[in-house]
């Protein structure tokens, strides 16, 4: 269980590598599905499924799909993936950074600090994170309902934005 | 600090980088900012998991509807930037220059 979650751990760090290292936004976006992937399961492996489930729904399916639908708009004949030098050196200097930084933490890293998980691993009635989650709607109401009208309000931003024609800075040409 | 503290502080400072140091593509630098969303909803799960403390597990859940909102303004930015300037590169966005 320490190696599996040792693998994901990397994995995790790898996929922010491939993100942060800004290669062509069409393979930005696959290291993302990469990194909300292993983070789901390292959030499964903690005892948070349900929150693992939403990040899947949400996250991937739902802004992820909106992202790679704008990566169109980025479409050049020749995309740089990680193969390229300019990304490769941001993709090595990323690395040795995080060895770096890792170097001074693991030499008190044990066996048991992988996965330390005791009550929230069982099964039970209410799951933990479920229950957690209940909560946003009986003593959170008042942060949902804040939350809706700032949907409401976004949605709004976001057509004025792209209204273009003559308003604002940003105009339709 | 735990392995799994290092891993997700260090994806958030690494998404961070990314955005600092970004190329030719706003879409880039967008991405970058989601991956710093993504670290961050998973170091509020994994804590009030960790802490078991699972009141604060509503807070994961609203910080994700927020990050949508504002996964969705930065991608309404950038096709307003890209219907007036014809690219979304960043060389562009060059009337403000010093």
């Amino acid at each position: 269980m320490a190696y599996i979650m040792l693998t994901l751990l990397i994995g995790m760090v790898l996929g922010v590598i491939s993100v942060a290292s800004n290669p062509s936004p069409y393979f930005a976006a696959l290291g993302l599905v990469l990194v909300a992937g292993v983070g789901c399961v390292v959030l499964m492996g903690h005892g948070g499924s349900f929150l693992s489930l939403v990040l899947f729904l949400i996250y991937l399916g739902g802004m992820l799909v909106v992202f790679a639908y704008c990566a169109a708009l980025a479409a050049e004949p020749y995309p740089e993936a990680w193969g390229e030098w300019s990304v490769l050196g941001s993709v090595l200097g990323y690395l040795l950074l995080v060895v770096g930084a890792g170097s001074w933490f693991w030499g008190g890293w044990y066996e048991g600090m992988w996965v330390p998980v005791d009550e929230l691993i069982e099964f039970s009635v209410v799951a933990a994170d479920s229950g957690g989650v209940a909560l946003m709607y009986s003593l959170g109401g008042g942060l949902l309902v804040v939350s809706a009208w700032v949907l409401l309000l976004t949605l709004l931003v976001v057509l004025e934005l792209t209204r273009g024609l003559a308003r604002g800075a940003l105009r339709a040409v | 600090m735990t392995p799994t503290h290092f891993t997700i502080s260090s994806a958030f400072l690494l998404g961070m980088m990314g955005l600092a140091f970004h190329r030719t593509h706003l879409l880039s630098a967008l991405l970058c900012l989601e991956a710093m969303m993504l670290a961050l909803f998973i170091a509020l799960s994994l804590w009030s998991l960790q802490l078991d403390a699972t009141g604060c597990s509503t807070a994961p859940m609203l910080m994700l509807a927020f990050s949508a909102c504002e996964a969705s303004a930065g991608l309404a930015l950038l096709v307003a930037t890209a219907r007036t300037h014809g690219t979304g590169h960043m060389q562009a966005l060059n009337l403000l220059q010093c």
